[in-house]
C-alpha cells in the first residue's frame, strides 16, 4: 500500500476509531512520567514523548501475569487458562521497542512456543512512531536500529511537523489503515524526504558507541578481572532489568491462600537478585554482585548473540539512565573495547 | 502462529494431573513416587527418553524439576526420587498412594543411548545421583543385546543412604553381564562390601576406556573426582558424559534461570559431555 | 581541580599509605558530565579517580554494611544527610564505629542529574564546575552551560538539617556556617489533611506503578536485615506478585520498619525508577516520631537507637 499523511488534528480521530474495535495501548503522562496504558479514547496520549520510563514489552509479556487458576477440590483439579487478550493495537512505540519485541520473538516463539505470549503478539497491531529527538542516553544506531525506521512494526507514524506520514508495513498494517482509511489522505510524494530531514536530528544527536569486535572480546573475558571492579558499586537492585524492554527472565509462583482454590502465575524476575539461581538445596552458582552483573552484560552481549544470532540490547538507554550508581552498559562497552 | 483456542491442550506451561500409585521409601529423606496420568492417552504420547525430567508441582505449593528416573521401556507409570530438601520436596513427602500431583515435561535432552549401542557402559553414581542414570540403565537393560558390558559403580556414605536397593542388589546383578559394585564411605557393622570413595573405588576397579562410555552423576565434589580418574583411565571427553543441574523454573528456556553461556540447561541439559561442559563458563 | 577534590585525594592517599585503611569509597567521575560513580579505592596511586563536585549524590554508607565482612578498615566519604547514616549502621550493630573512618565533606546541596538533563545537554565528559553566586557553571566536553542551582537542586536540599557531617575523623573542606533550614513539614501537612479517600487514590497510583525493583531498599542504610522479609521464601510473606496491593504492603511495611530509624538521606526518592515519592512515607513518620517522642533526626548523634524499640515512661499513650 502507498504511503499515506494523517493530518495533525486527525490524531485524536485516529486514536477513537481505533479505540472503538480494539483495545488501544498508547503512551500517556501520568503522574509526571510517560508510560504506556490501555485507554478509552485518544484523549491525554501523548506522541512527542521521549521514550517511556518502562518499555511496553508489558503488553506481551506483562510483569505479572496469571496463567491458570486451579481447584484442588475438584478431582480433575480443575485447571483453567487465562483467557486470551482481545484485539489490541499498541500506538505510538519507538523503534527501539519494536525491535526489542522481535528479540522477544527468538525467545518465546521458540522451540516450546509461548503460547501466553504468543496470543498477545498475534492479536497486537503495532504503530510504530519515528523519532526526530533523542535522549541523551540513546544509542539505537550501535544495534543497527534507525530512528526512522521500526522493523516489526505493522504501520509507522513520521512527525513531519504538519502531518504525519504513515507508512504501512504489514499485512496487518495495512487491514488496520483500510479500516481508518477515511481518515488518511495520500502521501503526495514529499513524504519520504520529509521524514529522513524530521528524523535526522535524532540520528546525528545519539551517542556513537560501535559494537566493531565486541563479541570477540566478550568472548574471551568471562575471568576478567573488569567485572570484579565494575560490580563493586551495583547495589543489586533490579532497576536495569526492569526497565530493559529485551530482559525476560521470570519466576513462577503460584497463589492459594491457604484454601483448595488459587492460581498461578508467573512475573519479571532480575539476574541480579541473589535468589534467582538459588537452589533449594542452598547451592548458588552466582554467589555474588561480581558474577550477577558479568552474567547481565554477557547475556546481552555475548550469549544471546551466540544463541539467537543478535545482541540481546537495541540501545533505548533506560538502563543507564535509571541506574543508581551509574553502572552505564554503553561505558562497558567502551571498556571492554579498550581491553588488550 | 497458533489459534489461541488450542492453548488448553498445547501450552508446555500447563500440567497434567497424575495419581501416585506407589510410594518407596529409599532412604529416611529420599522417597521414590510411582505415578500415572489421570487423563487417557497423556503418558502414551509422553514421549520421554532416558535422562529427562519432568517439572513437578503441588498447586499452591511449588514447581521443581524432578528427572525421570524410571526407563521409557518401563510403561504405564513414571517413576521420580525425591529428596527432601526445601518447601515442595517437604511436601511431596507427605503425599501418599492416591494422592495428586501436577506434571509436566518431558524436558530436556536424553542420554545419547543410540550412540552408546554397541559399546559397554560404565555408570558411575554416587547417593541420589543413580536416579537419573537409572533411567538409562535399564533402558539399557531391556534392550540388552544392543550394548556390551554393564559397570555400575555405585556409593553412598553409609549403606542406609544406598537407593534403589531393589536394582543394586538383586535385579540388576543377575542380568547378563552387567557388574554392580557398591561401596560406602565409612567401615559399619554387617557392611562386607567395599569401603572407600566412588573416586578411588573406580580407578582401583581399572575400567578399561576401550569402546567404553562413562556416565558420572552425584555430588559435585564426588564428580570432580571421577572426572579426573576417568581422564587418567584414558576416557575421551566425548565419551565422559554427566548431567548438570541449575534451579529452573520454566522448563523450556525461557525464563533464564537455568542459562550457563548460550546454553539453557532445561532445554539443551541436563545431559552434556565432557568437552561439552569445558566449553561453557563455569558457573554450575 | 577544585580545592576539596585535592585535599580528599590527599587524606585518601594518606589514609592507605599509613594503612589506617585498605579502601576508600569515594566518588569518581561519571559516564555522564552531571554524574557521579561510587568508586572502591585500594591503592594510594588510584587516588585521583576521586573527584568531589555537585553530582555526588549518592548515599556510600550503605555499601559499609554490604562489606561488613570485609576484613580491613574502610574510609567512606559522606555528606551532611549521608553521615547520619554512619551512626545508624553503629547503632544497629551492623558496622562498629571504629572499623570506618569517616571523611566529611560539607556540602551546600547537590545537583539532580534527572533536572539537569531536562535543561542541558548531559551527554559530554564533565571538564570543571564553577559556582558563581545563584549559579553554577557545568564546563563539559559538549560545551559550557550556566544553570541556577535553585531550580536544579535535588528536592531534599532545598531543606537541609546538617550541610556539615554530624561525625567525621577527617573533614575535608571548610564549614558551611549557613544556617541550616530543617524541613517544617508543610508538604506532609499537605497530604495529612487530606480525606482517607483522597490519600488511598493518591498512594495506591503511586504503589501501582512500583515495579518492585528494591533500589530504595537496596540503597537505604536503614534496610539491613540480614535476609529482608520481602526475599524471603519460606514463608513467603509478601507474593511476587506486581499488583497494586502486594506493592502497598511492600512500601507500608519497609516505612513502618523504618519508622524511628530513618535517617532521612532522601536515596529511596532519588533512586526511584519511577519516580513514586516513597521518602513523603518515610517523612510522615518521622515527623509523628518526633512529635510523639521528641526524636531527633535518627543518626544525628551518637547516642540513641530506635524510638519505637525504647520505652520510656513519659512515652505517649493515647492509642491505647
Amino acid at each position: 500500500m502507498a504511503d499515506k499523511s494523517l493530518k495533525k488534528d486527525q490524531v485524536k480521530n485516529l486514536l477513537n476509531k481505533i479505540a472503538q474495535s480494539n483495545q488501544l495501548i498508547a503512551p500517556i503522562l501520568s503522574d509526571g512520567i510517560t508510560l504506556f496504558k490501555p485507554v478509552q479514547s485518544g484523549e491525554g496520549v501523548v506522541l512527542d514523548y521521549q521514550n517511556a520510563v518502562v518499555p511496553p514489552k508489558d503488553f506481551f509479556f506483562p510483569q505479572s501475569e496469571k496463567m491458570f487458576s486451579y481447584d484442588m477440590s475438584d478431582p480433575s483439579w480443575a485447571i483453567k487458562p487465562e483467557e486470551g487478550v482481545p484485539n489490541r493495537v499498541l500506538f505510538g512505540a519507538r523503534p527501539c521497542d519494536v525491535k526489542s519485541i522481535l528479540l522477544l520473538d527468538k525467545v518465546f516463539d521458540a522451540e516450546f512456543r509461548d503460547d501466553f505470549y504468543i496470543d498477545k503478539r498475534n492479536k497486537t497491531t503495532i504503530v510504530a512512531i519515528s523519532c526526530n529527538d533523542c535522549r541523551h542516553t540513546c544509542f539505537c544506531g550501535a544495534f543497527g536500529i534507525s530512528p526512522g525506521k521500526a522493523e516489526g512494526a505493522d504501520l509507522l507514524l513520521t512527525d513531519l511537523g504538519d502531518r504525519y506520514l504513515v507508512e504501512v508495513l504489514t499485512d496487518k498494517g495495512e487491514t488496520l489503515a483500510a479500516n481508518c482509511s477515511d481518515l488518511f489522505s495520500n502521501d503526495d510524494g514529499s513524504g519520504a524526504a520529509a521524514k529522513e530531514k524530521a528524523t535526522a536530528p535524532a540520528l546525528e544527536k545519539q551517542m556513537k558507541i560501535d559494537l566493531e569486535g565486541v563479541k570477540a572480546k566478550l568472548d574471551n573475558m568471562f575471568d576478567h578481572p573488569m567485572w570484579a571492579a565494575e560490580s563493586l558499586r551495583c547495589i543489586g537492585c533490579g532497576t536495569c532489568t526492569f526497565v530493559c524492554p529485551t530482559c525476560h527472565c521470570f519466576d513462577i509462583v503460584d497463589f492459594n491462600n491457604q484454601s483448595s482454590v488459587g492460581y498461578r502465575y508467573r512475573c519479571a524476575d532480575s539476574c541480579q537478585f541473589a535468589n534467582f539461581t538459588r537452589a533449594a538445596g542452598g547451592h548458588q552458582p552466582r554467589p555474588s554482585k561480581m558474577e550477577r552483573t558479568r552474567q547481565r552484560f554477557m547475556h546481552k552481549l555475548r550469549y544471546f548473540v551466540d544463541r539467537y544470532g543478535d545482541f540481546g540490547c537495541v540501545g533505548c538507554g533506560r538502563c543507564l539512565e535509571k541506574c543508581p550508581v551509574n553502572l552505564d552498559i554503553a561505558q562497558i562497552i567502551n571498556k571492554v573495547k579498550e581491553v588488550g | 502462529m497458533c489459534d489461541c483456542k488450542t492453548r488448553e491442550v498445547a501450552s508446555p506451561l500447563l500440567p497434567h494431573i497424575a495419581t501416585i500409585n506407589k510410594v518407596i521409601d529409599e532412604t529416611s529423606n529420599i522417597k521414590t513416587f510411582q505415578v500415572a496420568f489421570d487423563e487417557p492417552g497423556v503418558l502414551e504420547n509422553f514421549g520421554n527418553m532416558p535422562g529427562q525430567c519432568c517439572m513437578l508441582s503441588i498447586l499452591g505449593v511449588g514447581e521443581s524439576m524432578i528427572s525421570i528416573t524410571s526407563s521409557p521401556t518401563r510403561k504405564g507409570m513414571l517413576e521420580f526420587s525425591i529428596v527432601k530438601v526445601g518447601r515442595l520436596t517437604d511436601a511431596i513427602h507427605e503425599l501418599g498412594e492416591g494422592d495428586k500431583m501436577a506434571i509436566r515435561g518431558p524436558y530436556g535432552n536424553n542420554f545419547p543411548y543410540e550412540m552408546m549401542k554397541g559399546k559397554n557402559l560404565l555408570i558411575i553414581a554416587g547417593g541420589i545421583g543413580l536416579a537419573p542414570v537409572r533411567s538409562l540403565i535399564d533402558y539399557a537393560l531391556d534392550n540388552r543385546d544392543d550394548y556390551g558390558r554393564v559397570d555400575i559403580v555405585y556409593g553412598a556414605r553409609s549403606t542406609d543412604l544406598l537407593c534403589f536397593k531393589y536394582d543394586v542388589f538383586d535385579k540388576w546383578p543377575k542380568v547378563k553381564d552387567t557388574h554392580v559394585h557398591v561401596t560406602i564411605d565409612r567401615e559399619e557393622e554387617n557392611w562386607n562390601g567395599h569401603v572407600g570413595f566412588v573416586p578411588s573405588y573406580v580407578e582401583e576397579l581399572a575400567f578399561s576406556a576401550e569402546n567404553t562410555i562413562a556416565v558420572t552423576c552425584g555430588p559435585p565434589i564426588m564428580i570432580k573426582f571421577v572426572l579426573q580418574a576417568l581422564e587418567k583411565m584414558g576416557f575421551k571427553d566425548e565419551d565422559i558424559i554427566t548431567t548438570l543441574e541449575m534451579n529452573m523454573r520454566c522448563g523450556i528456556g525461557k525464563c533464564g534461570r537455568c542459562n550457563i553461556g548460550e546454553k539453557y540447561i532445561c532445554v539443551d541439559g541436563p545431559v552434556f559431555n565432557l568437552s561439552q561442559i569445558k566449553k561453557l563458563p563455569p558457573e554450575f | 581541580m577544585n580545592k576539596v577534590t585535592e585535599n580528599l585525594r590527599k587524606t585518601a592517599a594518606k589514609l592507605l599509605q599509613d594503612k589506617e585503611v585498605d579502601m576508600v569509597i569515594g566518588y569518581g567521575l561519571g559516564s555522564e558530565a552531571v554524574r557521579t560513580q561510587p568508586v572502591f579505592i585500594t591503592s594510594p596511586d588510584d587516588v585521583d579517580k576521586l573527584v568531589w563536585n555537585p553530582f555526588c549524590v549518592n548515599g556510600l554508607t550503605k555499601y559499609l554494611s554490604d562489606m561488613k565482612d570485609h576484613p580491613g578498615k574502610m574510609a567512606v566519604v559522606v555528606k551532611g544527610c549521608d553521615s547520619r547514616g554512619i551512626y545508624r549502621l553503629a547503632q544497629d550493630s551492623i558496622i562498629p564505629r571504629d572499623k570506618v573512618v569517616v571523611i566529611g565533606i560539607p556540602c551546600a546541596g547537590q545537583l539532580s542529574y534527572t533536572k539537569l538533563a531536562s535543561k542541558i545537554d548531559v551527554s559530554g565528559q564533565l571538564k570543571d564546575v564553577e559556582e558563581k553566586g545563584e549559579d553554577v557553571v557545568i564546563k563539559t566536553s559538549k560545551g559550557d552551560f550556566t544553570v541556577k542551582k535553585s531550580e536544579v537542586f535535588l528536592d531534599k536540599c532545598t531543606t537541609c538539617e546538617h550541610h556539615n557531617p554530624v561525625v567525621a575523623d577527617h573533614v575535608v573542606g571548610d564549614a558551611i556556617n549557613t544556617c541550616p533550614t530543617p524541613d517544617n513539614y508543610d508538604e506532609i501537612k499537605k497530604y495529612e489533611a487530606m480525606s482517607p479517600e483522597e490519600k488511598a487514590k493518591f498512594w495506591l497510583s503511586q504503589f501501582g506503578r512500583c515495579i518492585r525493583c528494591y533500589a530504595c531498599r537496596n540503597t537505604c542504610p536503614g534496610c539491613t536485615c540480614r535476609e529482608c522479609v520481602f526475599d524471603a521464601i519460606k514463608p513467603d510473606w509478601v507474593g511476587k506478585e506486581i499488583d497494586v496491593s502486594e506493592n502497598e504492603l511492600f512500601h507500608l511495611t519497609r516505612a513502618f520498619h523504618l519508622a524511628g530509624r530513618c535517617v532521612d538521606c532522601g536515596e529511596c526518592d532519588r533512586v526511584c525508577p519511577m519516580d513514586i515519592p516513597i521518602r513523603l512515607l518515610n517523612k510522615k513518620l518521622l515527623k509523628d516520631c518526633k512529635e510523639l517522642f521528641n526524636m531527633e533526626t535518627p543518626g544525628s548523634t551518637e547516642e540513641g537507637g530506635s524510638v519505637i524499640g525504647q520505652y520510656r515512661l513519659e512515652d505517649p499513650e493515647e492509642f491505647m
